[in-house]
Parts: C-alpha cells; structure tokens; sequence
C-alpha cells in the first residue's frame, strides 16, 4: 500500500473511499435534516457536470476544425505539423470531459436484465452498483491525477511534431502554484514555441475522470436520499 | 494460488459486475483491476493510465465522435419525411409494395449513420403510420423494419466497425469498405422476404397503389438525391483514398451541417442539440474502449488469450466449425449485451484464436458485425426491441417475434459470408492507395 501515502494524517484510501461511503451512508440516515442543505449543492454540481459537457462538446468542434484545416493544408501543399497530435488531444479532452455529463443524462450504458427484476433491485441494486462504479471511477481518478502530476515532475515531452506556444505552458501552470511564484514563471517564459509537455493535454483526464467519481458519489447520494434515481434517461440518442 | 483458482474469480468477477448493473465501462476497469493484482506484480493503476492514455488520445479514434456528430444532424432534420416521399414512388411497383420503403430507408440512412437505433427511430417515425395507414400486416411492418434497422451497423460509417478496427489496429477505411458489399446483400436478403410473402400470402397484400406518371416519379424522388450525393461522397472519398476515414467524416459531418441548412431545419436548437447528442455518445463509447483497453492488457497477463489459441490449434479445428462455435457463442452474449460491449469484451481473447486459425482480420470484423446485428433484435437485451416498443406500444414478445425471420435472414447471410468470403475482402482490397489511416 505504499501508492496510498498518508494525508493530512489518515491513509489517501480512508479519504476516497471510506470517507465517501460514509458520507453516503450518514446522508441516507439523516436524509430528512440535509435534504434542503443537499438540493442546493446538487443544482451547482449539475451545473458543473452541464458545464464540462459544453467545454466537451467545444473540443468536439474542434477535432472538426483541426481536421478541415488539415485538409485544406495537405491540397494547399503545406505541411501542418502535428495535425493527428492536436486531434487526438482534442479527441482525449472530449471524452474526458464529457464522462460526467453523459452519466448524468443516463447515456452510459450497462447491462439491466437483474435491475428492472422488482422495485427492490431497482433501488438497492442500483445503489450497490453506484458505490461499485463510485469505487471504481474514484480509483481510476486518483491514478489519471497522479499520472498528471508524474508528466508534470518528469517534464514528459511528445513524442510527435507537435509544438504549442510557451505562454499557454505558463498560463496553465499558474494553476497549480501559489500566487506568490507567478512572477517566476512569467520571467522564465519567452515567446518560443515548445514540443507540447505531455502534462496539458492530460489535464482534461485528470478533470474528467475526477468529474466522474464525483458524479457517481453524487448520484448515490441522490438515490439514497430520494429513493428514486436521478439520472434523467432518454430512450433513443 | 493455483492458475487455475485464480481464472475462476477473474471470470467471476466479470460475471458479477456486469450482471450487477455497473456500468460497462467501468466494470471492464474493474475486471481488468482484479485481473492485474491476481496475474501480476506490476502496479496496476499506472500501467491503467498509461495504456487508456495512449488509447484515448488516438488520432484514429476521432472518426468516432464526428460520425455520431453527422449521424445525429441528419436524425435531427427532415430526413425522414423525404426520405419516404423520394423512396415510395420507386417502391410501389415491386412485389410486396410500399414495405420496401423500409428496407431501402434503412439502408440509405445507414449509410450516414452508424447506428441501428437512430436508423430505426428515424425510418420507423415516417413509414409506420403510412404503411399502417395503407394496411400492411403489422408483423411484417415491425418485423421487416426491426431487422432492416440493424444495417446500421454493418454499412458504413458503422460505429461497431470503428469500435472493432481500434480495438485489433486494424485501418477503418479498410473495414468501412468491407461492409459495403455484405450490407448491401443483406438488404437484397430482406427484401427477398417481402417480396416472397408478397406471393405466398396474397391474402394479406393491401390494395394496390393508384397508378403515378414518370414526370411525378422523378419530382418527388429529388428529395432524395441530396442525401444519395452525401453517401457517394463519404464512401466515395474513402474507396478512392483521397481522404482517411476521419476525413471523410469531417466531410460528412459538414455536408449534413450544409444539407440541413438548405432544408431549413438547421436551427440553433437542432445544431447544439445535435452537438451535445453526439458528445454524449461518444462519451458512452469512449468509457467502454478506456475500460476495454485496460482489461485487453490484464488478459495479456492472464495467459487466457494464449492458452485459448493454444486449444483452439490443438484440436485443429477448421475454421468453418471455428467460426459456427464463435458464431454461437456471439448470439448468446448478444442475449445480455449490445454489440459494442461484445465486440470490446471479446476481442482480446478471440483476435490471437482468429489469427491463429489464419482467418482474415477484416473478413472477421464483418462476420462479427452480423452477428452482433442479431444481438439487436433478439430478447431478452435487445436494443432494438425496446425502441420499437417505445414506438409502438407493443409487447417486447410480439416484437421479438415478427423478428424471427430476419434473425434467420442474418444466419443465412452469415452462411453467405463463409461461402464467398470475397463480398467482404475485395472492395477493401482493391481500394486505391491515398493518405494514412
């Protein structure tokens, strides 16, 4: 268990998966007292998980655009370097940021033969599977995050041709630091272009795949709560 | 813990996570998890990462959303009226009438979109009512268009083949191209049924349709020819290698955006409905290959792929008993499971016996198409079962049943591909060299 190192004094286990179970499960008994303190936050995370959808569906726009623009370069005779690059980062970050979203409006599938058996499966069954996949999204979040952060230390570059100006390398890093060093990055950064560190385009995973757990906690949550799912599915997409 | 044990609890697990209602994507992440710490000492989160990483951002997998994206504008539009005003006057004349409209409609739609249910909501919409109204027998309605439905998988752009093509490494405009030929004797299948209860049950054939002037034939079907001239130029592109599989997509994809506003029904609704339509379902598919992509990679560590080929050559087999026990085996995952989820479960075990056994990788993708179509119409998880209960509000029984012969058309058509495996392999093997992909 060395890959859970303590934090803030307890295991990072206890934090992402005991600590959420329980809050579901105290949430479930009190589920009278917290109902009006838990209908604001779930207007604010469907707004976020609406929110992700969108910025998803941007990048869907733009693997379009990098792909005509690529097109148009290849008849025009120009090369554009690092084309397929750019569309498979715009490819990941559609993906990514739209996991929430779609889970939100019932469009990732699963086998449902056992849950529409009676209205008991309906509610606990769901539940057991929402804190499985709440388990398993949540596993899958903190290793894309760490990943992240490991591209980040190592300076991880692409291995294509594909080059994106320094000035976006520093803008986004200023994320990640306290305000106190921004001056510093901003004195190190030139007007250059550099080969894309690895690090940006997996930003999108680490937002997503985060996204995700939150969602599937959320929605058990919402299940326990409520008694009723609140994943409004649509029939024919 | 004996090799053997531990199989048992990785199968296990798969079965009850996937029975248990988790989602598809994230149960494959789960199953593969267990199969990493059972199988292996290497970390298993970050070789997770690494492997979805690399999978994820793929420049081949960006055909995926802008297919979904050009098959859900032209969901989104008037296709389906014109379709049925430019398809009836050709129609009327053969045996078996206007209940050609959904087998020819099916397969125009097909040929934008690559999936069975859009095909069948958008076709079924317009010729339900009408052929009701021209009082055709309901189980040849439902039955000729549950089946003709499911040619949304097979001819291109079709998302079961792209989802495929990813998976083994192999070039989608290659498999496209396969499924041209197949696809088309598929519909030729179908439409022989009608025509065949046409003269077997002239009991039930409607009366005949008022006669029409050539003049009228040739003005009604121009609501079609924008669509036809859309399909040529997306297979088109493709056959004769000016543009990749992506490519080819993005012009669909602006085709169907220009299409739309020519018909007036392109409005700021239908656009960013279409958008957030087709991202969500590019999601959906995306999860599965992240989790399916994981998991081929802990089958690897299982030694399950491997020893499976290993039997499958020790008993020498030969292909065609292969491809019957495979083919059985397909329909009865298809009882629980849709085709992606099929195909992306499987394909780590079932690509190194395939290649084993010397049986062409794309011929496989189009065997595997046709047999996942069946998955669609047969209970008890049958997708297309539950739209067309949704549309016409009958029992999902009844449904399954007027069904019954085109499951038996898609045996024989399995049947045909054995036989003559050149309707698949030559198109693609003749196409002209263009750009990668």
């Amino acid at each position: 268990m060395s890959d859970w190192s303590p934090f803030l004094g307890l295991p990072l286990w206890v934090w992402l998966f005991v600590i959420p179970t329980a809050l579901a499960a105290i949430a479930r008994l009190q589920r009278a007292r917290l109902m009006p303190l838990l209908r604001r936050i779930w207007r604010v995370l469907d707004a976020v998980y609406l929110a992700s959808g969108v910025l998803a569906a941007v990048f869907m726009v733009m693997i379009l655009l990098l792909i005509v623009a690529q097109m148009g370069a290849r008849w025009a005779g120009i090369t554009f370097e690092g084309s397929t690059e750019f569309a498979g980062y715009a490819m990941a970050a559609t993906s990514f940021f739209a996991l929430a979203h779609a889970f939100s409006r019932g469009a990732h599938i699963r086998v449902s033969i056992l849950l529409n058996l009676n209205s008991f499966t309906r509610m606990w069954l769901d539940a057991g599977a929402m804190l499985v996949a709440a388990i398993i999204a949540t596993y899958f979040a903190r290793y894309a995050v760490k990943t992240n952060f490991l591209s980040e230390m190592l300076n991880d570059r692409t291995q294509g041709q594909d080059q994106i100006p320094e000035w976006v390398v520093s803008f986004l890093s200023m994320f990640g630091t306290a305000p106190g060093n921004w001056g510093a990055i901003w004195e190190k950064t030139g007007d250059a272009w550099i080969y894309t560190p690895v690090w940006v385009p997996q930003l999108p995973m680490s937002v997503g795949t985060v996204l995700l757990a939150i969602a599937l906690w959320d929605h058990l949550i919402r299940l326990l709560v409520t008694d009723e799912t609140a994943i409004k599915g649509e029939t024919v997409e | 813990m004996s090799e053997l044990y531990a199989t048992a609890i990785f199968l296990f697990a798969m079965f009850a996570l996937l029975g248990g209602s988790v989602w598809v994507g994230l149960a494959l992440v789960g199953v593969a998890y267990i199969g990493m710490e059972l199988f292996t000492s290497r970390p298993a989160g970050d070789a997770m990462i690494t492997t979805i990483w690399t999978g994820a951002s793929s420049w081949t997998l960006t055909a995926l959303p802008l297919f979904i994206w050009m098959g859900e504008i032209l969901y989104r539009t008037r296709l389906s009226e014109d379709m049925f005003r430019g398809l009836a006057p050709w129609m009327r004349w053969l045996p078996g009438g206007l209940l050609h409209t959904n087998i020819a409609g099916c397969t125009i739609f097909a040929a934008v979109s690559g999936s069975s249910a859009a095909t069948l909501t958008t076709v079924g919409k317009m010729s339900i009512p009408e052929l009701r109204q021209r009082g055709y027998p309901e189980y040849m309605i439902i039955g000729t268009l549950a089946g003709a439905a499911t040619l949304g998988l097979m001819i291109p752009p079709s998302l079961t083949l792209i989802v495929y093509g990813v998976s083994i490494n192999e070039s989608i405009t290659k498999l496209f191209l396969a499924g041209v030929i197949p696809g088309l004797v598929l519909a030729g299948l179908f439409m022989t049924y009608i025509i065949g209860w046409h003269y077997l049950r002239p009991g039930e054939r409607p009366k005949p349709e008022p006669s029409m002037s050539f003049a009228r034939m040739i003005k009604d079907s121009r609501f079609l020819a924008p669509v036809m001239a859309l399909v040529f130029i997306v297979i088109g592109s493709m056959y004769f290698g000016w543009a990749t599989a992506t490519e080819a997509a993005a012009v669909g994809v602006i085709g169907a955006l220009a299409l739309a506003l020519v018909q007036r029904s392109l409005t700021r609704e239908t656009f960013f409905a279409s958008l957030m339509g087709a991202t969500r379902t590019s999601a959906m598919i995306a999860l599965i290959l992240m989790g399916a992509s994981f998991l081929s990679l802990s089958m690897g560590f299982t030694g399950l792929p491997r020893a499976l080929a290993g039997w499958i050559d020790s008993m020498d087999l030969s292909p065609i008993v292969l491809i019957a026990a495979l083919t059985v085996f397909y329909i009865i995952l298809g009882m629980f499971l849709d085709g992606i989820s099929s195909v992306v479960l499987t394909m780590a075990i079932v690509e190194p016996m395939i290649r084993q056994a010397g049986i062409d990788v794309i011929w496989f993708g189009v065997f595997v198409v046709v047999v996942v179509e069946m998955a669609q119409v047969t209970p008890p998880i049958g997708f297309n079962l539950f739209v067309l209960q949704g549309m016409t509000k009958h029992e999902i029984s009844y449904i399954a049943r007027t069904a019954i012969p085109m499951v038996g058309l898609m045996v024989l058509m399995v049947v045909i591909l054995v036989i003559w495996p050149e309707l698949a392999t030559w198109l693609p093997d003749n196409v002209r060299q263009g750009p990668r992909g």
